[in-house]
């Protein structure tokens, strides 16, 4: 079976030139059902390894705030891909690790691709790319899509993860002590919700009914669980 | 402008080119806040004008390194200190 990879990043990354080097630009060109948003697919393979491709929309954050926002989390929490590969502009790391934040709570399987590695070096910047990576716990492949840099590493990097799925272990994002304490009181009532429990990684979910999410609190409106969790809540 | 606390703070829609401030305040509704909030304009944060449109809607800023746009509805909901 084809390993299916989804390719996420902040607008301007660099996205559809690395979904074209993978693919070697043959795409399915598309809608997503009842969007006018674009949608691309297209196939990859590596050593005998099939890969299929989706193109994300490009987004900053993954709120429920946006069409684009939507599909995008949409889709790697009901279609969960086996692999996610968030693209990062290495040149304006600060910004572009904000959705990798929002992609680890998220618990995809995540590999990052460091592109732009030549502009962030006539910018000046060095990069710790082992470092970073034991940061964020993932594996992180810096690459230049422009000159295809990187790109072999950056498959392999994607059928390893997609062979490791499930096993690696995710970094948690502390939010202090005063939060994780509601935040645990409301995953402890989510895990009781058999059916959404099992749809929803539950730490992401308690986060987002603390966000206050329409999406997640729309879902949870029809829990079992949802006079408790309105206790809690106040 | 508003002062308050000692400090003057002005709106993003107040400033002219060349001119910026960190970021203090950034009011409206949660929506808009949530996403001002993930394009990097955090409290803190320095952010410069780079130059504005006719009738000074859009506006370009420069911010952590790079170049955003912003509507005239959105620049008047972040205060700066300048």
């Amino acid at each position: 079976m084809a390993i299916r990879v989804a390719l996420i990043g902040n607008p301007n990354v660099g996205k559809s030139l690395i979904f074209n080097n993978l693919t070697g630009g043959k795409a399915h060109v598309g809608n997503w059902p009842g969007k006018t948003v674009e949608r691309k697919e297209g196939r990859c393979v590596y050593e005998g390894v099939e890969m299929e491709i989706i193109d994300l929309p490009g987004v900053y954050s993954l709120t429920a705030n946006s069409i684009d926002e939507l599909i995008a989390r949409d889709y790697i929490v009901e279609e969960k891909p086996d692999v996610v590969v968030d693209i990062v502009d290495a040149s304006n790391l600060e910004r572009n690790l904000y959705l990798t934040l929002q992609l680890i709570e998220l618990e995809a399987n995540l590999v990052v691709a460091l592109n732009k590695m030549d502009i962030a070096r006539d910018m000046g910047y060095e990069i710790d790319v082992k470092a970073l990576s034991e940061i964020l716990g993932l594996p992180v492949v810096p690459t230049v899509a422009t000159t295809k840099q990187g790109m072999d590493e950056l498959k392999k990097a994607i059928i390893k993860a997609a062979q490791q799925r499930g096993r690696r272990r995710i970094r948690r994002i502390s939010y202090g002590k005063d939060l994780e304490a509601i935040i645990s009181t409301i995953e402890g009532i989510l895990k009781k919700d058999r059916v959404l429990s099992s749809r929803y990684p539950t730490r992401w979910l308690a986060i987002k009914v603390l966000e206050g999410d329409e999406e997640v609190l729309r879902r949870i409106d029809r829990s079992p669980v949802k006079a408790e969790l309105m206790e809690v809540l106040g | 402008m508003d002062s308050r606390g000692g400090k003057v703070q002005r709106r993003l829609s107040d400033l002219k080119p060349g001119e910026g401030g960190k970021i203090v305040r950034i009011t409206g509704p949660p929506s808009l806040r949530r996403r001002l909030l993930d394009m990097g304009l955090v409290k803190g944060a320095y952010i410069e004008v780079v130059r504005k449109a006719p009738l000074g809607d859009p506006m370009e800023f420069l911010v952590k390194g790079y170049n955003l746009s912003l509507r005239k509805e959105e620049c008047d909901n972040v205060y700066v200190s300048t």
